[in-house]
């Protein structure tokens, strides 16, 4: 399936086998490190806000269109909060995955990622995202990804665009 | 004077190992240093008392490959609200993973956050295999680097430490993924249990 994240509103077209999510208009709490998701109830937070409808999404897709604003060259809070409370797609245990240690994958889709950032001036800052996206591919199961910057008033065309183009 | 205050930024806070190794830090600094947690506090309770400090120590872990939200959400409000004093910013910070290298780009990602808000920076510790080092004959290792980014922030020095346990990665993997067992095992949750693939069933 294919998975649209977005930390703000947009408006795209529908597809069978395709789900957006606006994660301004969720209840994501961020996670407590209470570990729960590995040794409690493995695979399931503890916390039952809107996240748990959500990451099994991120598990399932083999295409994600994450659209985030950036800074200090992070993902901004909404994001990486979905982000964190994605931890029951992994296992406890621990493997080695591309020359370092990394936690074992549940049934999570090998994935096609677009990451469409928004709000950083600097290319310092573009290329420190661009840093955090190379580590996140390890954790976050990605087989390719491309990261677009754009401007916030783009960001509803960027978006668009790249969400046509998956319908070629 | 010079002091340090040392902000806990793990989401874990009273029960997280960062609160270890800020009371390791606080032992071995000779400048007086005053402990606060960021979880449960008012951004602007906290900025206020930057006013007070020479030195701001932030101690956090990794969370996916960055810093915890509540930090990077606590980060932005100091840029909209700086305080008039801005502290020498040091940093603490580890990973679950055994290798120190993995903390670099959240190093980095503070480093801008600094340059952005006019903070100055000061040293850095990046430990690996922080979630269990401090209950294996390791330890040492652990409180000597503490010391040393002790020293380097009493002196004001910007200089970077890392440390992490001395073992080969498969023997780290070996004996994490024993832990892990155990864990579950206290909590009633078998092994096959924990592996299960499938996300999000009953």
């Amino acid at each position: 399936m294919e998975l649209i994240l977005s930390d703000r509103p947009l408006s795209l077209p529908a597809a069978p086998q395709r789900e957006y999510i606006d994660l301004s208009q969720k209840k994501i709490t961020p996670c407590v490190g209470c570990f729960g998701c590995w040794v409690k109830t493995p695979g399931r937070c503890v916390i039952r806000d809107d996240a748990p409808q959500i990451y099994p999404l991120i598990a399932r897709s083999h295409r994600v269109l994450y659209v985030s604003q950036v800074i200090f060259g992070s993902w901004a809070p909404r994001m990486k909060a979905m982000l964190e409370r994605s931890l029951p797609i992994q296992q406890a245990f621990l493997r080695p995955h591309m020359g370092e240690t990394h936690h074992v994958q549940r049934l999570v889709e090998e994935k096609e990622a677009v990451i469409l950032a928004y709000g950083p001036e600097s290319q310092e800052e573009k290329d420190l995202f661009c840093r955090l996206v190379e580590r996140n591919r390890r954790n976050m199961n990605f087989k390719s990804y491309k990261v677009f910057f754009c401007r916030e008033e783009e960001v509803q065309e960027a978006a668009m665009q790249e969400v046509l183009s998956w319908n070629k | 004077m010079e002091q340090v205050m040392i902000l806990n930024a793990s989401p874990r806070a009273a029960r997280s190992n960062s609160k270890e190794y800020a009371a390791i830090f606080s032992a071995r600094c000779s400048l007086p240093c005053q402990y606060f947690a960021l979880k449960g506090q008012p951004a602007s309770r906290l900025i206020q008392e930057m006013e007070h400090f020479s030195h701001l120590l932030l101690v956090f872990p990794l969370y996916v490959d960055s810093l915890p939200v509540d930090l990077l959400a606590f980060l932005a409000e100091v840029q909209h609200n700086p305080p008039q004093n801005k502290p020498r910013l040091s940093v603490l910070i580890n990973c679950g993973f055994l290798e120190p290298g993995q903390n670099d780009v959240a190093v980095d990602i503070l480093r801008l956050f600094a340059k952005e808000t006019g903070f100055p920076m000061g040293s850095v510790m990046k430990l690996g295999s922080g979630e269990a080092i401090l209950r294996t004959p390791f330890r040492s290792r652990a409180e000597k680097a503490i010391g040393q980014l002790a020293a380097a922030v009493e002196q004001g020095k910007a200089t970077e430490i890392a440390t992490a346990m001395p073992l080969p990665r498969f023997l780290f993997i070996r004996a994490g993924n024993r832990y892990w067992k155990i864990y579950g095992k206290e909590n009633g949750v078998s092994y096959e249990e924990m592996c299960r693939m499938d996300i999000e069933n009953p």
